[in-house]
């Protein structure tokens, strides 16, 4: 899979970007400036940096939930005009509507856009038992814990059915071992649909952990400093991260994101 | 275990901690009353407005049963509390979804908001009398303007206090305004009007009597009024203590019905819901 993306023209790519920038305010607030890059078809793409650095102004550019000030911006060929349905987004927060079921909540998208069918309903299920819920499909959420709550938000991002997913620091408010059994997990099943993924974080480890490219963000202003591509294969164990290759990695990363980290 | 755990339920007497709760809440309630009887006949509490216990319980059974004559009011009361709160709530959540979903008619109307619950709203019944003439309209009408008010305040703030979140999984997904109207703020707002409703539903009570002390045709408002009148205070008691009953009887049923409505506030309410779409979907799933 390296070395494809760069053979790959722009209008190959799943997003492309030609020196996109945001700014807040009257212009004076740079969030984002001069990023240009190309996310190829189903890979993994960890977006790591301290705050401000950018990385979820990118996601949200992408999603189209905000508008660039400058540059160019395509998703699946085309330029970003406003929010679409094409993208899927997961945020730290599970968002889920507490008068409904976990399945009622991952039928949402489809209750949105058309009439549910028994095949959509089939289909939650089977999403929910992906993400390890078999036995709480009519739970609601004030009866899950946090982590089962974002997997509920997880499966509801793949009932949508789109191949790009926007997840920003999906796992941040989870504790330490109930985030990596989740990053495991979300390999697997992302890399069983062959959806394309960009993964916000502030974690050096848990972001190589996940991608096949880290794009290391700095700030003031926000901007990728350097892509790093990670040779690893996917799904990879956890085991991963004790080998001197992932932590020749980490230090790479570290050292340029200079020595505040 | 078993036996560790019964030890802890049971008092020295054999009897749970709860039935001994019980008991002595009703020792406490039959010496208040005696000793209201007593002083009642002693002369030490004036029987005149402080009637004996006793009295009032023969005055229960002469208005319920002998004569019977409370039921005509009761019912007449009801009904008023029922169509009052009715149109009350029908106002008042209706127009704070209205005022709730357009910025420019909140910006407009705010003042007038706070003009009017400054306002002690009971004091313009007189005007509504005025207006309406004596009858059920303006009786109606008076409750509507008691109890509109937390319907309104409630849907508006419940409306208005969407969860950011929440709007932006929405508008991610491409939910048209209706749907984000009906999936999102309408359930989300349930429960907060509910609480308005409850609210509501007690301030009818109080109003639909005030309606009939003035109006002193029919309800038990009449009734009290033509009991006292008459120093026929035991009787007037026993109208004050039913008007107790129903108003507990309200309170609880309210609360019922908030449970039903709002089910996902409640373990019980979520398990029955669950089970149901469970049930619902078993074939598709």
């Amino acid at each position: 899979m390296d070395g494809a993306g760069s053979v790959q023209k722009m209008s190959g790519s799943v997003v492309g970007a030609q020196r996109l920038g945001k700014t807040f305010g009257d212009g004076s607030v740079v969030a984002l400036e001069d990023a240009t890059f190309d996310i190829r078809p189903g890979s993994f793409v960890s977006l790591v940096g301290p705050s401000g650095c950018g990385k979820s102004t990118m996601l949200r550019l992408i999603a189209g939930l905000i508008g660039k000030s400058s540059g160019e911006l395509m998703v699946h060929g085309k330029s970003v005009e406003g929010p679409r349905t094409d993208v899927g987004m997961m945020f730290q927060k599970a968002t889920l509507l507490d008068w409904r079921t976990a399945i009622e909540n991952v039928l949402l998208p489809t209750e949105v856009s058309r009439t549910v069918t028994k095949a959509d309903r089939k289909h939650a299920a089977d999403l929910l038992r992906m993400v390890g819920l078999k036995d709480f499909l009519f739970a609601y959420p004030s009866q899950l814990s946090g982590g089962m709550q974002q997997r509920v938000a997880l499966a509801r991002l793949l009932q949508t059915g789109v191949d790009l997913l926007l997840l920003d620091e999906p796992f941040g408010a989870l504790d330490e071992f109930t985030r990596e059994r989740l990053n495991v997990e979300l390999m697997r099943i992302v890399t069983e649909l062959k959806s394309t993924t960009l993964f916000v974080t502030h974690n050096i480890a848990e972001a190589i952990f996940l991608a096949d490219q880290v794009f290391v963000m700095t700030p003031r202003p926000g901007r990728i400093a350097q892509i790093v591509e990670v040779p690893f294969d996917r799904p990879r164990p956890l085991s991963i991260q004790t080998s001197p290759e992932f932590n020749a990695l980490v230090a790479e990363v570290r050292d340029i994101l200079g020595e505040d980290h | 275990m078993a036996i560790a755990e019964s030890t802890l339920q049971k008092g020295s007497g054999g009897i749970s901690v709860r039935q001994r709760k019980m008991l002595t809440h009703a020792a406490i309630f039959l010496i208040l009353v005696g000793l209201w009887e007593i002083g009642s006949r002693t002369g030490w509490l004036d029987p005149l407005f402080y009637p004996r216990p006793t009295n009032i319980l023969r005055s229960f059974w002469l208005i319920y049963i002998a004569n019977g004559n409370i039921w005509f009011h009761l019912y007449a009361t009801m009904v008023l509390v029922f169509a009052g709160w009715l149109a009350g709530s029908i106002l008042g959540v209706g127009l704070g979804a209205l005022v709730g979903f357009n910025p420019l008619v909140r910006r407009f109307l705010k003042p007038y908001v706070i003009v009017l619950e400054a306002t002690p709203r009971i004091a313009v019944a007189p005007l509504l009398i005025a207006l309406l003439g004596f009858g059920a309209p303006s009786k109606i009408a008076i409750i509507m303007l008691v109890c509109f008010f937390a319907p309104f305040i409630n849907t508006l703030s419940g409306v208005v206090n969407v969860n950011e979140d929440r709007l932006e999984l929405f508008r991610s997904l491409g939910a048209s305004k209706m749907q984000v109207l009906r999936k999102l703020v309408l359930p989300d707002a349930i429960p907060v009007i509910m609480a308005g409703e409850r609210l509501a539903l007690t301030a009818a009570l109080s109003g639909a009597l005030v309606a009939e002390f003035i109006q002193r045709d029919e309800g038990i408002g009449s009734l009290i009024l033509i009991y006292t009148r008459n120093l026929n205070m035991a009787s007037a008691f026993a109208c004050i203590f039913t008007l107790t009953i129903v108003g507990f009887l309200i309170f609880r049923g309210m609360e019922r019905l908030d449970l039903w409505i709002a089910y996902w506030k409640s373990e019980t309410g979520m398990k029955r819901v669950g089970a149901r779409r469970a049930r619902q979907m078993k074939g598709d799933i």
